[in-house]
């Protein structure tokens, strides 16, 4: 019947967006393939539930327009919401501060030092003795500001 | 000429204290978020759990039997939508009448929990009031009649079995999304 197929379409993208917000914030650049297993595992499994038997063109179009409504949706909620876009998104956290590990935001975060060090030698940084802050975004990147040189 | 765009003053809703990085954390929020991940994977634990005992269908817990003098079934009480199963009912000797068995299955083992197929074939099958009898040809005892099944919609189902003039089974079997 088109109604399930379009309300398992609806499912699949809110049942992977909670489940990616849970799993942890380590797309973006952090995107080990550890990760790219995880991502397209889990796209290929929803991807069975929410087609079922039905492979037709018309099932794959209205599924994928559900898809992209639900989308449209949730962005704009998220846009008029501080809430939800906290729920969703989480908030910035930081990672290191004046040469201070944040110990438990790095555990629960499952991030290492050396995913921060990662990032500072892309920023072209030697050490972790040249980072004033390091902060995990709400995109799941890792924003290293470098200490100010001393004159 | 082109309409002027449209202006908004900027306001930065993160407070800029002592230079620092306006990074705009919420560590309450966090950890109260910490805190529903932690009971979000016990959850997902059980819900695994749950999975491998059968209590959402294909397990243990999802198998069950029903018995009366005449038919033993055995069955899933617990199915998933578009999942082939198998019903099997096996005939008591009293089932046996002059070198035949006849079945009665409600419309509901037809229609909603999607029959497929019948093994062996039947000699005959005759439209009753709410079901299908159908005649087999049977000369010894247990008797084994399958029904495969692959339900096409999730719900609630009633459905009822049996040999016509004896005893009939009822059972409700739950279709799992």
């Amino acid at each position: 019947m088109a109604f399930w197929t379009i309300l398992r379409a609806a499912f699949g993208y809110f049942f992977l967006i909670f489940i990616v917000r849970i799993v942890g914030r380590r797309p973006g650049k952090q995107l080990t393939p550890f990760e790219f297993v995880l991502i397209f595992y889990l796209g290929g499994l929803t991807l069975t539930g929410m087609v079922g038997g039905e492979v037709s063109l018309t099932n794959a179009v209205c599924q994928i327009l559900t898809v992209a409504m639900c989308h449209y949706g949730l962005a704009r909620i998220r846009q008029r919401s501080d809430r939800l876009a906290e729920i969703l998104d989480g908030t910035p956290l930081m990672l290191l501060e004046g040469n201070t590990w944040r110990a438990l935001t790095m555990q629960r975060t499952r991030i290492t030092d050396n995913d921060v060090m990662a990032m500072a030698r892309d920023q072209g940084l030697k050490t972790l003795d040249e980072i004033d802050t390091a902060t995990l975004e709400r995109n799941g990147e890792i924003s290293i500001i470098p200490k100010e040189q001393e004159d | 000429m082109p309409d002027a765009p449209e202006y908004k003053p900027v306001e930065d809703s993160v407070p800029k204290v002592d230079n620092a990085v306006a990074v705009g954390e919420n560590l309450s929020f966090q950890r109260k978020w910490w805190r529903f991940e932690r009971a979000v994977w016990v959850f997902f634990g059980l819900i695994i759990l749950a999975d491998v005992a059968g209590a959402f269908g294909r397990g243990p817990v999802a198998k069950a039997q029903q018995q009366t003098d005449s038919l033993t079934l055995h069955y899933e009480r617990i199915e998933r939508t578009t999942t082939p199963s198998t019903m099997t009912f096996q005939f008591a000797p009293s089932a046996i009448q002059q070198g035949h068995v006849h079945l009665f299955v409600s419309q509901s083992v037809i229609k909603q929990l999607g029959a497929q197929r019948i093994s062996p074939q039947p000699e005959q099958s005759i439209l009753s009031d709410g079901g299908i009898t159908y005649t087999f040809p049977a000369t010894s005892a247990n008797a084994l009649v399958e029904i495969s099944l692959e339900p096409a919609l999730p719900g609630v189902y009633h459905m009822e079995t049996g040999v016509p003039g004896m005893q009939p089974i009822q059972a409700r079997v739950v279709v799992m999304p």
